[in-house]
Parts: C-alpha cells; structure tokens; sequence
C-alpha cells in the first residue's frame, strides 16, 4: 500500500538526515526548538497583505538548509499534506476580496491574490521550519529538550515509545495489507466484512506485545521513571545561534526590510 | 540456584499451563527447556521471574519468589525475549543498555564501563549508538543479549534465542553462549543448538516434566522426541530421504 | 482535518495550545495517581499502531471511496480518556513532526480539535453513558453489548467530529485567514464531517467489536455494559439529549440564517477598510514610526529614482513597488543560497568519490 510504505521511507529518510553531523546538527536541541517555535510564530502573524515582509522570513530555513547541508527540494514532498487545507481554505479569497491593491504593468493584485499568496507562503515556510528542526534533531534530543521545557516526563516517554514502534506497526499493517490484496486481488480497500477483524487482530496481537514490553520493563528494574539521554548543557554556539536567530527574527517582523532594500534601487 | 517445588499454574481453574513441577538447577548449569508449543517453556521463565503467579515455592538463589523479593530476584536474572523489538524499546542500543543499570542505581560512569566492557565481549562496538529500528535482526538479537549482560546478571534465561537467525548469525549466537559463565537456562525448539550449548535438558509435556537429564541421553531417544511433537537433531539423524519417513504425520 | 500553522494567528495558537497543554497536565495527574504505569506500553504500542492503522484504507460498500479510523474514539474507549488523550497527543506530535500533517505551531489547536473531543467528550458523555444503559436488553448480554458499542461509536465519532470541524471553523474565522463568510465555511464543513464521522464511526465500532468478542476485557466499561447497569434507560436518553441540544444547538446557531450579523460581531468590521490590515499602510503597522523614520531616512540617502518610479499608483501601491523590488532580491539571494550550497555539496561528493 503506498501510503504505507511511504510513510515507512518517509521516516526513514528522516532518521538518515538526522544522524548526520553539520553545525546546524550540532547546535543545543532545545535552541533549536526555541527558534523554530519563534519563527513559526512570527512567520504567521504577518498581516495579509504583507507578502513584502513575509519574503524576508524565507532566508531563515533556506540560509539552515544549506548550513545543515540538507537539499531544500527534499521538504516539498511533504507539502501535500499542509497545502490541500490551506489551498481549501485561501482559494476563495480571490473572489470575495476582488478590490485591487495595487496595479503591475496595467493588471491589477486584488486583496484576495495577496492574501492567498501569503497564507501559501505562510504554510510553506512554516513547514520548511519544521522539517529543518526534525532533520537536523534526532528524536531522544528532541524528546530531552522536551524535558527541558518540563513537558511531562509520562507524555515525554510516551513519545519516545510510540516513536519506537511506529516504524514496527506500520510494518506490520503494510505485512497484512499485502496479505490481503494477494488474496483480494482488485479490491481498493478493505471490504466490509473484514473491517473489524483486520485492525482487530493486530489489536489484540499488539496488546500481547505491550504486556511483553511491560515485562521487559519491569524485569531491569523499571519503576515509573524514564532516564533520558544526558543532552550536553547548552554551549556557547546554542546561546549566540538562539540571540542571533531571534533578533533577526524580530527584526523581519518590525522592520520593512523589502521595502527598506527596494527602496535602494526605486523611490 | 534456581529451585522449584510443586509449582502449579492455570490461566483458569479448568486448564491448568503447568502441574506439580519438581527441579532445581545448580550455579553455573546450562540446561535446555524443550517441548512442544504450548507445554509450557514460557510459563516456567515468567512464573521465575514473577510476570506470573503459580501455586507451590520457586527459590532463586535462596530467595523466595513473592512480592518482597522480586526486585533483588530480577536484578539476578536476565530475561532474553523471543522478540527483540519487545525488549529493546529505547532509541539506540546504548540507551537500551543503560536501562536496566541507570534503573537499579548505578552512577553513569559505571554504566558505560559495563556497556563498554559488554560490547567489547561480543564484538559489537559499532552498533553503540545505532538505532534499534534500523539494525538487522542478527544485530538486534545479538544487542538484546548485550542489554541483559550490561545488568551483569547470575542467571540466564532465554526464550528461542536462535528463531529467525540465519546460519551465521545462529552459530553466533551459539557460540555466545557458550561464552558466558552464568547458570543458563534456554528454552528451544532448536535442538541442534540445545546440543551445542547445554549439559542438561528438560522435557515438558503438558506442563510436567517428562523427561530431565543429559542431553545427548535424551536427544538421541527417538521414540520421547516424537511423543513429543519433536524429531532427533539433525545432526544426531544421519539425514537421509529415508529417515524422513519415519516421521509422524 | 489537521489545521496548518498557516491557518492559525499567533493568538489563537497559544490559546488553543494553553488549553491542551492543561487538558495533558490534568490527564498526566489523574494517570500518575492512578499508579497505572502497566498502561505506559499499552498506550504506546497502541498509538502507535493507531497511527499506521489511520492509514488502511477501508472501502465503504456501495461507493468507490474509502473511509480511515477514527483515532480519539479508539483509544479512549479501549485505554480511558486520560490515557486516550495524551495517546492522541503523542500522533498529532508526530504527524505534525515527522510526516508535516499538521504543524508544529497548531499542534495546540489540534490536540484540542480531535484528542480532547474524542476523547472526554467522546467518553464522559457518549460513551460511559450509553455503555452504562438499560439500551438494548431485549439483545441479551452479548447482544446488548454489540449494539451499544455500535451505537456509542458511531454517535462519538459523528459528534465529536462535528465538534472538532466546528473549532477548526472558529478557529480559522478567529484567526481572520479567510475571506470566507464563517456561516458559508461552516456550511461546507460540517456536512462533509458528518459523513466522515458516520463512516468513522462504523469503522470504529467494527473494531471494537471485534475486540469485544475477542477480549471483552480490554473494552472499558464492558462490564456495566453486561451486568448492572450503571444508568437507568431514562437517564441515559436525558444526557443523550442534552448532548444533541447542546451541539445541534450551538451548530444550527452558528450557522443560522444571520451569519453575516455574526460575524460583524465577532470580528469587528475588519472587512470594511483593507488599509487597517494591508500591512503596507506605514501608520497601522506593527510597531511604531521610529523604524518608517529611519527608513524614510536611508531611503533619502541612498535612492537614485525619482519619487514613484511607476507613474499614476497611488501611494500605497508605490510604497509597495519598493517592496516588490526588495523581495526579489530577496528571493534571488534565496535561490543563489540553494544554488551555491548545491554546487558546494556536489563539489563535495566528488572529492570524496
């Protein structure tokens, strides 16, 4: 099944880019989260119409791809799950803002172009932010940056459990998939009649496998409490990287930088 | 080192698992568990280790198996499931490693010298900071011993440790254990391995013992492997067509 | 129905994610209480195989399309709201994480819109209830059980989906994204996730059932299904209707014939005057006139056209002009950067080859 498998590689993928080493991967896990949080935040409070300012705010992901070493192409696969809501969402703008703005060479930019282009850019920069935060961050320093931020140690380990057999379930949904396609061959899905059982058995088999996992906890000694990766604390690097992100995040947010840049050339 | 008087167990009062069950295992004895599916391999480990509760007394090393005592019993005994995936269920093997350690108190430094010292044992330097979803099986066998040695268990037990292993990875396995001066105790459906790697076996049937003692005593007892849904270790066979016939079923 | 961090202002993010974050600490106290860590495995083992069974598709009989599991309603009947709850916020963080379903931004907003929903809504007032209740008894005790497991999924599912298209409704409307009028997008929403929540909750209650025959046991509230009954019939139907009066109430309101009326209450008369919120319109914008000052200044220095390259705009449009221009260096620099760090990484691989 392709969403299967593709999940599968997808993950994967993530796993390879995150376990390679460049500065950007170096840097404090929870620096980097901070800042992504920051951008994220400040990419998406830009006003509607200002598709100017929000161009600035392109340079962050695509300055730490290339510092991570991490092909920016790779992150636009995984538009097709943010786009479809957004596109659903600002199509419509164009036809119920229809006021020009603006006039380019004689055609004009309604509101509702502008405001359908940002919120696009707004889904796509966000998106790179986050992809960049997860393939340059393995997921037991994310899950300790967590614990940094006094996330709940329960939900925490949670994580890092589910993160663990994610790969492991989704093999073996894609094992029984299979198995039932090779026997109902030109089906699309699963047929009404084995709705209940399909999910059902790797249920059950999968409560099996907790109760084992359970023991194997219990059996070294297991009590409730979770020791994570000692991340290092945080080094000078992570303190200027998160200071120098954060202003220059700021800055783009508050000060017109486009225009302040266009304005060199035209008045 | 390990006792067990008059242990009985059922999941319900009608059928129960394993009856009556007499045997004791002597410090440093590597003993085979054999048996057909269902005669209860499995539930001899878990009422050992305290996952489950039976009827009669189990002694581990003098200590009574109960609620009091199951801390101590478990840091004696290390418990090599059958499916690695359900043992290893931290990130990367060095995590998985320092679980049971970091767990029972240890300080971190003394943690990573067992893991080191561990890994240098068996060779596996190179899959310290790998991913355990991402290591091949063999690897992830030969990384879940690796988890029960770091807690520098007296006693072993393993369930199927050689299934899903091809040749290679099985006969390293093997010779793993054979490596490691710990009272063992292994259940299998793998005899040729019980060969290799235990004195002593013990035969279940239907949850009693049908059969204890020396290995290649009972091993070579065609008739008892075959009431026991069993067939004679390939190698003890002088495989040939023919003897395949004689094969029930 | 995952939100996008594009969808959401700032505001409403943090807002949404206050109230899941309280929502994960409440349900973390309760569990920690309870001394449960047996569930910890449980939970994880099954969200995750929640998350790969999200992805089956199941054919819905009689159409060419296929319907996927409804995860809320899953995991808090079979692991209780609490655990369910912050089982569902784990997938959501990592939808949002690993596979950008979602963002990281809205994740708040997500939690709230389909864990908290299908999960304590979903529980405390569908399912408990209807588990608890005389319905059915003519079905005997395996008969009974079925059909309230049927009938307490499909009725979460289909209402706490409604509940969660309606938040992404206000949320967005909150948010001020859209042009479109609330009443017209929550006309379009609500209807589509009733027929995604009555298939969801079929698919669901299939499974469940399935379990249930299997091993009654992992089903919560099986027991008060079976024997004594918790509810008597008549309580039952007086919190299924309150239920219904408080969602088809609150729905029908929102989307009532007056929505214009509405949403000019709620969002104030933004609408009206695009200068307020262009954006470009130097005296509203962020923050104060120091930083149009200094620009002013610089642009003073450094310009080398004449006021307003483009004869007849306005100033607006002028000002914006100067923006243009600067957004594509902008975005020239960007693709010089992605250039120049590909032509580099090449230049790598072949000196290591």
């Amino acid at each position: 099944m392709d969403k299967l498998s593709g999940a599968q590689a997808e993950l994967r993928e993530m796993d390879a880019l995150a376990a390679a080493d460049s500065p950007v991967h170096r840097l404090h896990p929870l620096c980097k989260l901070l800042v992504t949080i920051l951008y994220i935040a400040v990419t998406v409070s830009f006003p509607k119409y200002d598709f100017n300012g929000l161009m600035v705010m392109l340079l962050y992901p695509v300055l730490l791809f290339q510092a991570a070493g991490i092909p920016v192409r790779l992150c636009f696969y995984r538009l097709r799950m943010v786009l479809p809501l957004v596109c659903a969402v600002g199509i419509a703008n164009p036809f119920l803002d229809p006021v020009p703005l603006m006039r380019l060479g004689g055609l004009p930019v309604t509101g509702g172009m502008v405001s359908m282009v940002t919120l696009m850019m707004k889904g796509i920069f966000s998106l790179m932010a986050s992809f960049l935060l997860i393939a340059t961050t393995p997921i037991d320093a994310l899950c300790a940056a967590l614990r940094k931020l006094h996330v709940p140690g329960l939900l925490v380990t949670l994580l890092l459990l589910t993160y663990r057999y994610i790969g492991l379930m989704l093999r073996e949904v894609a094992v029984m998939t299979e198995a039932y396609h090779l026997r109902a061959p030109g089906q699309r899905g699963i047929h009404i009649s084995a709705w209940g059982s399909f999910l059902g058995q790797l249920l059950l088999r999968s409560m099996d496998r907790a109760e084992e996992l359970y023991g194997s906890m219990l059996l070294r000694g297991f009590r409730g409490e979770f020791h994570y990766a000692d991340i290092p604390a945080c080094r000078a690097s992570g303190v200027v990287f998160t200071m120098v992100c954060t202003a220059a995040i700021l800055t783009a947010r508050f000060v017109r930088i486009t225009t302040l840049l266009g304005s060199l050339f035209v008045r | 080192m390990i006792e067990f008087q008059n242990v009985s167990f059922g999941y319900d009062a009608a059928h129960s698992v394993v009856e009556g069950l007499c045997f004791s295992i002597g410090k440093g004895e590597s003993v085979g568990l054999i048996g057909a599916n269902g005669a209860g391999k499995s539930t001899i480990m878990k009422l050992m280790l305290g996952l489950l509760r039976g009827s009669g007394e189990i002694r581990v090393d003098g200590l009574l198996v109960c609620r009091e005592n199951l801390p101590a019993i478990r840091k004696k005994i290390g418990f090599v499931l059958q499916d690695s995936d359900n043992q290893m269920f931290m990130p990367t093997v060095y995590e998985d490693m320092t679980f049971g350690p970091r767990n029972y108190g240890l300080s971190k430094a003394e943690t990573d010298r067992r893991v080191d010292e561990v890994l240098n044992q068996l060779g596996l330097q190179e899959l310290k900071f790998r991913y355990n979803h991402k290591i091949s099986g063999g690897e992830k066998r030969m990384a879940a011993i690796a988890t029960i040695l770091a807690m520098e268990p007296e006693v072993i037990l393993m369930d199927e440790p050689s299934t899903a292993l091809d040749p290679v990875n099985r006969r390293t396995v093997i010779r793993t254990i054979n490596s490691l001066p710990q009272t063992k105790l292994i259940a299998s459906h793998d005899l040729d391995m019980i060969l290799d790697t235990c004195q002593r076996v013990i035969l279940l049937s239907h949850g009693t013992i049908a059969a204890d003692g020396d290995t290649e005593t009972i091993l070579r007892d065609r008739a008892l492997l075959e009431d026991n849904r069993m067939e004679l270790p390939f190698c003890l066979q002088g495989w040939s067509p023919s003897t395949r016939s004689h094969l029930p079923g | 129905m995952h939100m996008a961090d594009a969808l959401l202002a700032p505001a409403v993010a943090a807002t949404m994610y206050a109230a899941s974050a309280v929502t994960v600490g409440a349900s973390v106290r309760t569990l920690k209480k309870d001394e449960n860590m047996a569930k910890l495995p449980t939970m994880a083992v099954t969200s995750a195989l929640v998350f790969a069974g999200q992805m089956i598709n199941y054919t819905i009989p009689g159409t060419g399309s296929s319907g996927h599991l409804c995860g809320g309603m899953l995991l808090s009947s079979l692991l209780g709201p609490q655990a369910g709850f912050l089982s569902m916020v784990v997938i959501l963080a990592i939808q949002a994480l690993f596979f950008a379903d979602g963002g990281l931004l809205a994740l708040g907003a997500n939690c709230w819109n389909m864990a908290f929903y299908g999960c304590f809504v979903g529980y405390y007032l569908l399912w408990r209830p209807i588990m608890g209740s005389k319905l059915f008894q003519g079905l005997g005790a395996k008969g009974a059980g079925r059909a309230k497991i049927i009938l307490a999924s499909v009725l979460g599912c289909v209402i706490t989906l409604q509940l969660g298209a309606f938040s992404v409704v206000l949320e967005t409307s909150l948010s001020g994204i859209t042009e479109l009028p609330f009443g017209t997008f929550a006309g379009i929403m609500q209807p589509i996730h009733l027929a995604i929540g009555l298939v969801e909750g079929l698919i669901t209650s299939a499974v469940l059932v399935f379990v249930y025959e299997a091993r009654p046991e992992l089903i919560m509230d099986v027991a008060s299904a079976e024997g004594e009954s918790r509810y008597s019939l008549k309580t039952t139907i007086v919190i299924l209707a309150v239920v219904a009066a408080i969602v088809g109430g609150g729905l029908s309101l929102f989307a009532s014939a007056n929505p214009d009326g509405l949403e000019w209450s709620m969002f104030g008369n933004a609408e009206s005057g695009y200068s307020e919120n262009m954006g470009l319109d130097e005296e509203n914008y962020g923050i104060s006139s120091g930083a149009a000052e200094v620009a002013s200044s610089i642009q003073d220095k450094t310009a080398f056209l004449p006021d307003y390259a483009f004869a007849g705009s306005d100033s607006a449009a002028g000002t914006s002009v100067s923006g243009l221009v600067g957004s594509a260096i902008v975005a020239a620099v960007a693709i010089a950067v992605c250039m120049a760090g590909g032509f580099f990484r090449k230049k790598k691989e072949y000196a290591n080859a």
